[in-house]
């Protein structure tokens, strides 16, 4: 058992390293409402990582979270962890420092669970790097008994494959209800003082929802494909479920936000208005594995918010969801928040993705104090062929008349999201986004010569447990070939700001996203010829990862290029997302014909198999209709 | 109502950039539930108004704001409750109203009381290397630039040096271009023959104020401040 002491804190000799690093604050800590404990009054001792650089993961919801439920434990203590930036790393390779805490500075094997949030797969070299850095061995089974537990969560962890080797226990889905289980566990051990991995990861195999990647096997047939991925021990599910919190006005977190020193991406206070999401868009793999809805009531939202600004004092509010718009009682919502703040400097944002007027009258209620400067939709596609296949339903007339109405009540820029690289996408949908863009433009030049258009370009990257599951990729160069055609239909406009990524770091994201337990060693090559924050342009090598997979022996193409089969196994079909492969299959069929399907909010259920798996339904209030604790086909039960 | 307040960033905080400072400025206050005054416009900022910027890494017991208040605020507890709201290593020290039209702060803030502390190994030979500084005629300190040394005099700014156990004091003139403990640091190892001398473990910037024959006079309150450590009493924690 690792001996925890305050003198263990790195932070004398990491002190007079500050002077020599970018950006000290990142690895300081002092922020306010961080909590600092003495780790001798604790039982149960958490890290929670969150595998980039602090100003991008120190805002994570995820991460805010279960620190405070974890440190609203008495005997237990959550600390954080960031990825340190390289000039920080080389200074911690060359004085021996660990990778610590930003709380008591302690190293990362003082700690008895380090769990890592992973909301991306680009976080997966920088998350080898903490573990090394960690002094922990890369490959679980090289670790020893008395080490620390490796867990993963956050959407990537639907896939955990990828990582399998460097993991103990990846949970999928809610973590709340989770950790605390798990929090029991290591509490129990350590109190008992026989704490081993082993003999933990046995119980620990047994909470619901967690996968310990040790106890399963994959199995691959002749030609290379995968087999399945099967139990090695008796006892273990075959199918590991997601973890689905079904209340969540019972979790009101996070309450005392932790409030940055220093500039961080988002610098506001989150409060989460519902979770889940049946727009269905066949592309969002968040959409998918967060179902179903589940939303906070509107009197549970004000509550946090009024005393979510109290605690922080941050001057901007943001009601998060996948698709804001679409909570039921959005706009009485918003109206009541901004009676409250009228008149104040605490502003009020609501992301959203939906294309519709009644957006930008919610936009508008936001912003009564009239600084209304951009204002951001989501097309997703430029044709409406290419909106019906990945069901995004929007017509051309809609985005059109809710551009008119922004322009005309004040916005003075319009971003339009859109993705290229779709399933069965042909030029013209291509050059429909050029268009698409610069006929709002148009609209916008009739209310105003200098407003502005954005149209912001990403490449597609088919997903784990959507209906996309199956398609092919496009390569990079074909990418950089479509989008030549929008660049040279906008060029001549100078009110019209085209945005786009390089293609060619997707392809990894996609490797990584459907990736098999094989495709660790790539991560692991990679990692050892230097990749880090592969998230970020001035690091990401393209050549290194190739370089990576031949060493690995991994084909890029057969993973990402090639249309998979209806009855081909997926590297994550043992990670049980609620969703029926069936209905997946059923819906690319649809998409294939061009065929939309309506939110299952306001339809009959279409059997995606969420709600019955998990014993649950959607927890909204459309209607005015009183909460529902099943669907209208389990309403006997309820 | 206008408060001008003298306040002190250590501890962690004084690895935050002067403008990450005033953010948690901002969000101190608004935490505190100070009336603060914003400017009107497009955007408003409140206003809260820094006559200098610290530079990153230096600990300070001698910074300086002004505040402005929509509303009348008793500012004892003001300050009790800005303290409670604001993180640990920023907290205001000494708080005066101001009367409208009185001039900016930034006129009296024409010297700074600067403490090296040094490794405490190095503590017996501080004192001859003040000596040297004190007495030379000129203090050649060379600044790098872009690539480009430049050689300056630091002589004309150092008002008066002394040293006790391991910490050098001085109090440097604000001079155009201003001279930094850095280059304190830097004369005394040449000038001062102190060859070996390491890089101090901490900087901290006790008070500013004007430079008089009896040390530094405060800014905000007039309290005289000794360059001798022993002889004032003056927070330096």
């Amino acid at each position: 058992m690792p001996q925890i002491h305050a003198s263990n804190s790195v932070w004398p000799r990491l002190e007079p390293l500050l002077a020599d690093v970018r950006k000290p604050a990142r690895y300081v800590g002092g922020e306010d409402n961080i909590v600092v404990k003495d780790h001798a009054s604790t039982d149960a001792r958490w890290l929670l990582i969150y595998p980039d650089a602090y100003e991008i993961g120190q805002p994570n919801q995820g991460i805010q979270i279960l620190y405070e439920i974890l440190n609203e434990r008495a005997r237990t203590v959550a600390e954080r962890a960031f990825a340190p930036w390289p000039d920080m790393e080389q200074l911690m390779r060359e004085h021996d420092i660990p990778l610590f805490s930003l709380e008591n500075h302690l190293p990362l094997r003082s700690f008895d669970a380090v769990g890592f949030s992973l909301a991306a797969e680009v976080g997966y070299t920088n998350l080898l790097n903490c573990l090394d850095l960690g002094g922990l061995a890369l490959r679980a089974e090289d670790r020893a008994d008395d080490d620390p537990l490796v867990i993963i969560g956050g959407h990537a962890a639907f896939n955990p494959e990828p990582l399998a080797p460097f993991v103990d226990v990846a949970v999928a889905g809610d973590g709340e209800e989770f950790v605390l289980e798990l929090d029991a566990l290591i509490a129990d051990a350590r109190t008992r003082g026989t704490w081993s991995r082993s003999a933990l990861l046995a119980q620990v195999a047994e909470i619901d929802g967690a996968y310990v990647p040790a106890f399963y096997a994959p199995r691959y047939t002749a030609d290379g494909r995968l087999a399945g991925t099967f139990p090695r021990r008796s006892g273990v599910p075959y199918r590991v479920p997601k973890r689905t919190v079904s209340d969540l006005d019972r979790w009101p977190y996070p309450r005392k936000q932790l409030v940055p020193l220093t500039e961080t991406v988002h610098e506001r206070y989150a409060v989460e208005i519902f979770r889940g999401c049946t727009r269905g868009c066949r592309f969002c793999q968040a959409g998918m594995i967060t179902r179903p809805v589940r939303e906070r009531s509107k009197d549970t939202v004000k509550a946090m918010v009024a005393e979510g600004v109290a605690n922080t004092g941050l001057s901007e509010v943001g009601l998060l969801s996948l698709s804001s718009a679409d909570h039921s009682e959005i706009l009485g919502l918003c109206g009541e928040l901004a009676d409250t703040y009228e008149g104040t400097a605490t502003s009020l944002s609501l992301p959203s993705t939906r294309v519709d007027a009644f957006n930008v009258e919610l936009a508008d209620e936001l912003t009564r104090n009239g600084r209304r400067t951009g204002l951001t939709f989501a097309p997703e596609a430029g044709t409406e062929r290419m909106r019906r296949v990945i069901n995004k339903m929007v017509t051309e007339a809609d985005m059109l008349r809710t551009a008119e109405t922004a322009f005309a009540n004040g916005w003075r820029h319009i971003k339009l999201y859109f993705m290229i690289g779709l399933p069965t996408e042909r030029d013209e949908d291509v050059l429909g986004i050029a268009e698409l863009g610069l006929k709002v433009l148009a609209i916008g030049r009739e209310y105003g010569r200098k407003n502005k258009v954005t149209v912001s370009v990403g490449g597609f990257v088919p997903k784990p447990h959507t209906p996309f599951q199956w398609c092919a990729q496009d390569r990079p160069e074909e990418l950089q070939r479509k989008l030549g055609l929008i660049k040279a239909r906008v060029a001549s406009d100078r009110n019209l700001n085209l945005r786009y990524h390089d293609p060619e770091p997707g392809l990894m994201e996609g490797l990584l996203a459907r990736g098999d337990r094989r495709v660790a060693d790539v991560v692991e090559a990679a990692f050892r010829s230097g990749a880090r924050f592969d998230g970020w342009d001035e690091h990401y090598d393209h050549d290194r990862w190739l370089r990576a997979c031949e060493q690995a022996g991994v084909d890029v193409d057969w993973f990402c290029h090639r249309e998979r089969g209806e009855d081909e196994v997926m590297a994550w079909d043992h990670i049980d997302s609620g969703l029926e492969r069936d209905w997946l299959w059923s819906d690319l069929r649809d998409a294939v014909r061009e065929k939309p399907l309506d939110d299952c909010r306001w339809i009959p259920c279409y059997d995606c198999g969420v709600c019955p798996g998990l014993d649950l339904a959607h927890q909204t209030n459309h209607d005015g209709a009183p909460r529902r604790t099943h669907l209208p086909l389990y309403a006997g039960q309820s | 109502m206008r408060v001008r307040a003298r306040y002190a960033k250590d501890g962690r905080l004084r690895f935050i950039s002067a403008i990450d400072l005033g953010r948690v400025w901002e969000r101190a206050l608004r935490k505190a539930e100070l009336p603060i005054a914003y400017s009107e416009g497009f955007t408003p900022h409140p206003k809260v108004s820094f006559p200098d910027a610290l530079a990153l890494g230096y600990a300070s017991t001698g910074e300086y704001v002004e505040l402005t208040f929509a509303a009348p605020v008793d500012v004892a507890s003001a300050v009790a409750r800005f303290n409670a709201a604001s993180p640990p290593g920023l907290r205001i020290l000494e708080a005066v109203e101001v009367v409208d039209g009185a001039p900016r702060i930034a006129r009296w803030l024409r010297a700074s009381l600067w403490e090296l502390r040094y490794p405490t190994q190095h503590a017996g030979v501080l004192d001859g290397g003040v000596r040297a500084l004190a007495h030379a005629e000129h203090l050649p300190v060379d600044r790098e630039r872009k690539g480009t040394s430049t050689r300056l005099d630091l002589k004309p700014a150092l008002h008066m040096i002394a040293s006790h156990e391991d910490a050098v004091r001085v109090i440097l003139h604000h001079t155009e271009p201003p001279f930094r403990p850095t280059e304190v640091h830097q004369s005394l190892c040449t000038t001062g023959g102190l060859t070996a001398l390491e890089q101090p473990r901490l900087v901290i910037r006790v008070a500013q104020g004007s430079a008089e024959p009896s040390g530094l006079c405060e800014a905000l309150t007039g309290q005289p401040l000794p360059v001798r450590p022993h002889d004032h009493t003056a927070a330096t924690s």
